[in-house]
């Protein structure tokens, strides 16, 4: 129940930030050591980790099945997705399932954050990592370039070279279905 | 056009109606056909299709199908002539129409409207189709009608008066009076009781008008029947009822088929002026009593198309009842947790509560169980939709081959899976085009025979347990297993040695092998066989299975067995490497423990011999990598699974159970993935994976197809 309730404190949030020109609501969360996020918009449910069931055969990013309220769902291991390193099992692991367009996709993480709002000019485009940046890294997200408004839910620290970033994700990029991967 | 999702929604409401549509054509077409062989002619199934035709012209023009549209527009104006008796109904004639709605069938298909279809071909096909001339002789004239009445008659009314006179009925002349405040329902009686012994040609308000609270209607009826058995039928003894005599006739209504009076060179007496004088009376049909009120509505003609779509039935896509069947799932779950609490209580934590709790979970249960029957029970439709589609193409292609086949079908009510019904029709079409292509002889080497010159497809459907039974047998030359032999030899499907060892019965079976048939074969094995290893396995596919009998010079029945709905199926459970898997029962033939030692390997292939033939093996785990065996485990299990003539011994560790389950496909992240066929979810929120029979024993067997004959049975 009371992951219900986060969920339709999400969507009104969601569309409060409507009301704002600029300003876009990612959800932030963890993969080993690295903060992502992706747009608020995306996702329909934050939800513990049910039993999964591995699947002979799939890419190796996909940890294996799930069943959500009936529904056969594919959960990814985002740590095999983004390629990050090894780290300590979380002990509060969480599944974002994330509406890619054609199909509801789980994704494992270590931790969910907060949502964080971004207006312009605490987006920078993917393009200053260069050429090499991957399809699915849509820029980075710098929080607290900005004063906090009345609804911030963490006082953002004051901007700084060592303040937080965040990996903003494209979910379509993220979740387009990989080819070849056995 | 709206745009976006409510146009496609808009669009696929269109395309589903233009589908039953066209579906009701292809049976009004059987109909006509039928009506011709018997030598009679129904004018109402000319209307239906007409009006069908009509409504679809329409939408296609709505949706922007353009050449829907002209297709439509050519066959509309074509049922008009027939309708007007402008053109004579001969089987030429419907086998255009035929192939109007065949045309109407692949545009339809295919929504880009790419179909090779040639609209203008087809309409000059339709355009060859002689008119017949306009009668020389006018009947209408030898008879005693007022010039009132023949004013008021459409071309088609007149046309079916005309018609009528000349195969001998009588026409009479009705009048009733009906009240006014209930004359739609009591006309609508009337036009009942009519209907079962004559045919209504036209209606109108009485020129006499009625007076007061009723109005009197006079209505043109042909029949056979006698005046007497008319009234009776009636109900009304008190109708007033008269036959229109002939003009200078001895008063006797004509016999059937008399000769035609020669026409009269006389201009008609004062009784009966011409035509034309018509348009003055046009207006005067009009009762002054019911002026303001119902003027009766004409059924026949024209106007009433669109409404003829209300029916009490709602089409529904087949994925909103997928999703009711996932609700009424987690449903199951729900109650397994109430029933888990009220044996806490009971335990202990409030007995009192128990016994009331227990009966509440008691009446939920059983209304689950009810919705869930309810739910599965939508999405059952009767086998008469695809039969209809058997008609026609029996009667397609027994034209084709110049081969008299007379259809019977029986237990078309039966109802299976929708989603059966569809993956059904192309086994069915085969089988179907097989019989009469390859069994049923011509009609002179039937007669040779000692047979009836006109060939008997039989289709018989029941339900038996869980399962829906579909034969169809001709009685046509039968399948030489002599030649089967021989031709299954020289293609390599079967060694010689295995060829000769195999009896009758097991030849018959050949023919599902792959490889086996083509259509070069075809001619001269002078049996059947096209694409039916393609058969086997859409029906395999589908849970099925499907058997062939058939007598030298007796004919050949095939039986197709399907469970009723794809949604539940039994399942066999069994475990690899301590993971739970499930596996169709149907395609299960046994399991058995598997002695280690009568493991024997052949060219690099692990085998055992079961009762005398040779089972190839496959150890699942290693098929899906899924890690090395536990140190003290071992396969102790064979499953044996067969798909089409193949067989497989998978490996198991151990059989964990049957269990009645409801498949889910994987996302589409995961399609396509060999082996597995989706998921299901065994009540404790832990998804259990499917395995894909047919695709493993492909990937197993495939690339040594030459061994495979030994396997088969």
């Amino acid at each position: 129940m009371s992951q219900q309730a986060s969920n339709a404190a999400l969507a009104a949030k969601n569309a409060e930030a409507a009301e704002e020109a600029g300003v876009r609501e990612f959800l932030a969360f963890v993969v080993s050591t690295e903060t992502y996020a992706l747009p608020l918009s995306c996702i329909r449910e934050i939800m513990r980790v049910p039993s999964v069931t591995a699947v002979p055969r799939a890419p190796r990013e996909v940890l294996g099945i799930i069943s959500v309220r009936g529904q056969v769902t594919t959960l990814i291991d985002l740590r095999e997705r983004l390629r990050v390193q090894a780290a300590p099992v979380s002990s509060r692991p969480r599944v974002l399932l994330v509406d890619q367009g054609d199909e509801i996709m789980g994704l494992l993480c270590d931790r969910v954050q907060q949502v964080h709002r971004l207006s312009e000019k605490e987006v920078e485009m993917a393009s200053v990592l260069g050429a090499d940046a991957a399809s699915y890294v849509m820029g980075i997200g710098r929080p607290g370039q900005r004063k906090a408004d009345a609804h911030g839910e963490a006082t953002p620290e004051e901007s700084g070279d060592d303040a937080e970033i965040l990996i903003l994700l494209d979910p379509i990029a993220l979740l387009k279905r990989q080819v070849g991967h056995v | 056009m709206v745009s976006g999702k409510d146009g496609e929604r808009a669009r696929e409401e269109f395309l589903a109606e233009a589908q039953e549509l066209i579906e009701g054509l292809s049976r009004g077409l059987l109909e006509l056909d039928t009506g011709i062989k018997q030598g009679h002619r129904s004018p109402e199934t000319v209307n239906d299709l007409f009006r069908g035709v009509h409504t679809l012209k329409g939408l296609s023009g709505m949706f922007g199908f353009e050449r829907l549209g002209r297709m439509s527009h050519v066959l509309e104006d074509m049922l008009e002539d027939l309708r007007l008796g402008r053109v004579e109904l001969t089987q030429q004639v419907l086998d255009v129409l035929f192939e109007g709605v065949d045309n109407f069938q692949r545009l339809l298909g295919d929504a880009a409207e790419q179909a090779t279809v040639d609209v203008e071909t087809f309409t000059q096909r339709v355009h060859g189709l002689a008119r017949s001339k306009t009668k020389a002789h006018n009947i209408l004239e030898d008879y005693d009608f007022e010039a009132s009445m023949l004013g008021v008659l459409t071309e088609y009314e007149e046309h079916r008066l005309r018609t009528n006179l000349e195969q001998g009925m009588t026409v009479f002349r009705l009048r009733v009076r009906l009240a006014l405040d209930v004359i739609d329902t009591a006309l609508d009686q009337l036009k009942e009781r009519v209907k079962s012994i004559a045919e209504i040609i036209t209606y109108l308000p009485s020129m006499d008008g009625g007076g007061g609270d009723e109005i009197e209607i006079e209505m043109l009826l042909a029949s056979k029947k006698s005046d007497a058995d008319l009234r009776t039928a009636l109900g009304k003894p008190d109708a007033k009822l008269s036959a229109v005599e002939k003009k200078r006739g001895a008063g006797r209504p004509p016999a059937a088929a008399a000769p035609h009076t020669p026409k009269d060179p006389a201009p008609p007496t004062a009784a009966a002026p011409p035509a034309p004088a018509a348009a003055p009376v046009e207006a005067a049909p009009k009762p002054a009593a019911a002026a303001p009120v119902a003027v009766p509505k004409r059924p026949v003609a024209e106007g009433d198309v669109s409404l003829r779509s209300i029916t009490s039935v709602v089409r529904v896509d087949i994925r909103k009842l997928d999703h009711l069947m996932n609700v009424v799932g987690e449903l199951g779950t729900v109650r397994a947790a109430v029933s888990r609490l009220v044996e806490r209580l009971r335990a202990g934590a409030a007995p009192a509560l128990a016994s009331e709790a227990h009966r509440i979970h008691r009446a939920f249960q059983r209304h689950l169980a009810e919705v869930q029957e309810g739910v599965l029970d939508i999405r059952m439709v009767p086998l008469s939709q695809l039969f209809d589609k058997v008609a026609v193409v029996v009667r397609q292609v027994a034209r084709e081959q110049g081969k008299e086949v007379k259809l019977s079908i029986v237990g078309a009510e039966t109802e299976v899976d929708k989603l059966i019904a569809e993956e059904l029709a192309d086994p069915m079409m085969h089988i179907v085009r097989n019989a009469i292509d390859h069994g049923v002889e011509p009609p002179d080497v039937r007669t040779k025979n000692g047979k009836p010159s006109t060939g008997t497809l039989n289709v018989v459907a029941h339900q038996k347990g869980n399962h829906v039974v579909i034969e169809l047998s001709d009685d046509g030359r039968g399948i030489d297993s002599n030649v089967i032999r021989e031709a299954a030899v020289r293609k390599g499907v079967l060694s010689e040695q295995a060829a000769s060892d195999l009896n009758r019965e097991e030849l018959l079976n050949v023919i599902f092998m792959p490889g086996f048939s083509t259509a070069r074969e075809i001619t001269d094995i002078s049996g059947r066989g096209v694409g039916m290893d393609v058969v086997k396995t859409n029906i395999t596919r589908l849970g099925g299975a499907v058997d062939i009998e058939s007598e030298l010079g007796r004919g050949t029945k095939v039986t197709i067995t399907l469970p009723i709905t794809l949604a539940i199926i039994s399942a066999l459970l069994f475990e690899v490497r301590d993971r739970l898997f499930a596996i169709p029962l149907a395609v299960v033939q046994e399991a058995l423990r598997l002695p280690a030692q009568a493991v024997r390997t052949v060219d690099g292939r692990e085998v055992i011999t079961l009762r005398g033939t040779t089972l190839p093996l496959c150890r699942l785990g290693d098929l899906f990598n899924l890690g090395p065996l536990a140190p003290n485990a071992s396969e102790h299990y064979v499953i044996v699974v067969s798909v089409g003539n193949k067989r497989l011994g998978v490996c198991v560790e151990r059989l964990s159970g049957q269990q009645d389950i409801v498949i889910k496909g994987l996302g589409r992240s995961l399609a396509g993935i060999a082996g597995i066929s989706g998921a299901t979810d065994l009540g404790d929120q832990h998804l259990v994976l499917v395995l894909d029979a047919a695709s493993i024993i492909e990937e197993v067997l495939l690339p040594r197809t030459g061994q495979l004959a030994v396997g088969a049975t």
